[in-house]
């Protein structure tokens, strides 16, 4: 639960002060947001399963977020880097998509 | 993508990685660490987290926070490429715009000058033609004028910017309440400062207005010097009246006339020289 406040707060505080993002980092900006979309979808399923954990939660949204970009910078220096952002995005989105329907069978039991 | 410590189902019937992957992926997308965890906590019973890991978690939990909203708005801003060639291009617009300014300054200048050379030649020498000058300066709308007029202001309707071109002020509009006071017998007539001489066009190209070939945006004020009691009056019985009531009631499109005690309107530009006769006696 901490976690969660934690990123709240990280949330509004990157509104706040609107730090700028290295100009290095934009290409790795989409698929990084995709990652960190899916451990949040990730982290609400586990908490409706009842099975929520902090630090599993932490964990994964930063290794979600590093592993993805990494995967396409990875890519990028050996001339694959759009068809393995493709493949990163699929994967995450097969996943979101799953965690989706799951959250939507815990909240409306349908 | 993390943590493959979970157990994946075992389906038996797919043998190769490749499948048990794609199986795993479609029937347990939540990360394996969470059940992981809870069966460790099952086992060993609830414990209590160190402060020390606790405040790590919080402060990597609001670095990823912050990192991924910052992110996501970088994303959704214009690229900075586009930023830029609109910038240039701005920058290029207001220079531009500011060396017209500068040359027409100028030009204002010169015209004060030439008038003031022109009085001084002709005073002595043909004072008729001198007055004659006067007079078509005054009807050609060369030089500046004051005097008490009507304002008439004419401006977009609300919701014009979403692209709705039928509730913006056409350069037709602006032309006919131009010509009514022509009708109306206004002696100088300007838009938004810029004075409407027999030569000044008032057309349109894409969606901005142009008078004299100057680009204007509403809200559009125009001007006109005559009577101060016989201009509004006349005006009122014009078809550009009519024209104007037909924009408020059909587009919504706001207008208000006023009368002015004094206005100034300045000199329409200097117009280019097409054809010259030296002037017999017959003329004059």
């Amino acid at each position: 639960m901490i976690a969660l406040l934690g990123l709240a707060l990280g949330i509004v505080a990157g509104l706040l002060f609107e730090p700028t993002v290295p100009v290095g980092l934009q290409p790795y900006l989409p698929i990084a947001v995709i990652a960190a979309l899916d451990a949040l979808f990730g982290g609400l399923r586990a908490r409706l399963d009842g099975i929520f954990d902090d630090k599993v939660f932490v964990v994964s949204f930063l290794s979600n977020v590093v592993l993805a970009a990494l995967i396409v910078f990875l890519g990028d220096q050996l001339g694959v880097g759009s068809q393995l952002s493709t493949a990163v995005v699929v994967v995450l989105g097969i996943r979101i998509f799953s965690n989706a329907a799951a959250i939507r069978r815990h909240l409306f039991k349908a | 993508m993390t943590g493959q410590g979970g157990s994946a189902p075992q389906t038996g019937r797919y043998s190769a990685v490749s499948m048990s992957l794609l199986t795993s992926l479609l029937a347990r997308p939540l990360d394996p660490g969470y059940e992981a965890a809870a069966r460790r906590r099952a086992a060993e019973g609830p414990t209590r987290r160190s402060l020390a890991s606790t405040i790590a978690l919080v402060l990597i939990a609001v670095l990823l926070g912050a990192l991924t909203v910052r992110a996501a708005v970088t994303l959704r801003a214009p690229q900075p490429a586009v930023i830029q060639a609109r910038a240039v291009l701005e920058a290029e617009v207001t220079e531009r715009s500011r060396e017209i300014a500068e040359a027409q300054d100028r030009i204002a200048e010169l015209d004060a000058e030439v008038q003031a050379l022109q009085t001084t030649a002709l005073e002595v020498s043909d004072p008729e033609l001198l007055a004659r000058l006067a007079r078509d300066d005054l009807v050609a709308g060369a030089v500046a004028l004051t005097g008490p007029g009507v304002r008439i202001t004419v401006a977009d309707a609300p919701g014009a910017q979403d692209g709705d071109a039928e509730r913006r002020v056409h350069d037709s509009d602006l032309r006919v309440v131009v010509n009514g006071l022509w009708a109306a017998g206004a002696e100088a007539v300007s838009v938004n400062g810029i004075r409407v001489s027999t030569r000044t066009a008032v057309r349109s190209a894409g969606q901005a207005v142009l008078v004299d070939l100057v680009p204007l945006s509403g809200p559009y004020v125009i001007e006109a010097i005559g009577d101060p009691d016989r201009l509004p009056t006349r005006f009122a019985g014009t078809a550009a009246r009519d024209h104007l009531a037909l924009l408020r009631g059909v587009y919504d499109i706001p207008w208000s006339i006023d009368p002015v005690a004094s206005l100034t309107l300045p000199a329409a530009a200097a117009p280019t020289l097409e054809r010259a006769t030296v002037l017999t006696k017959e003329d004059r």
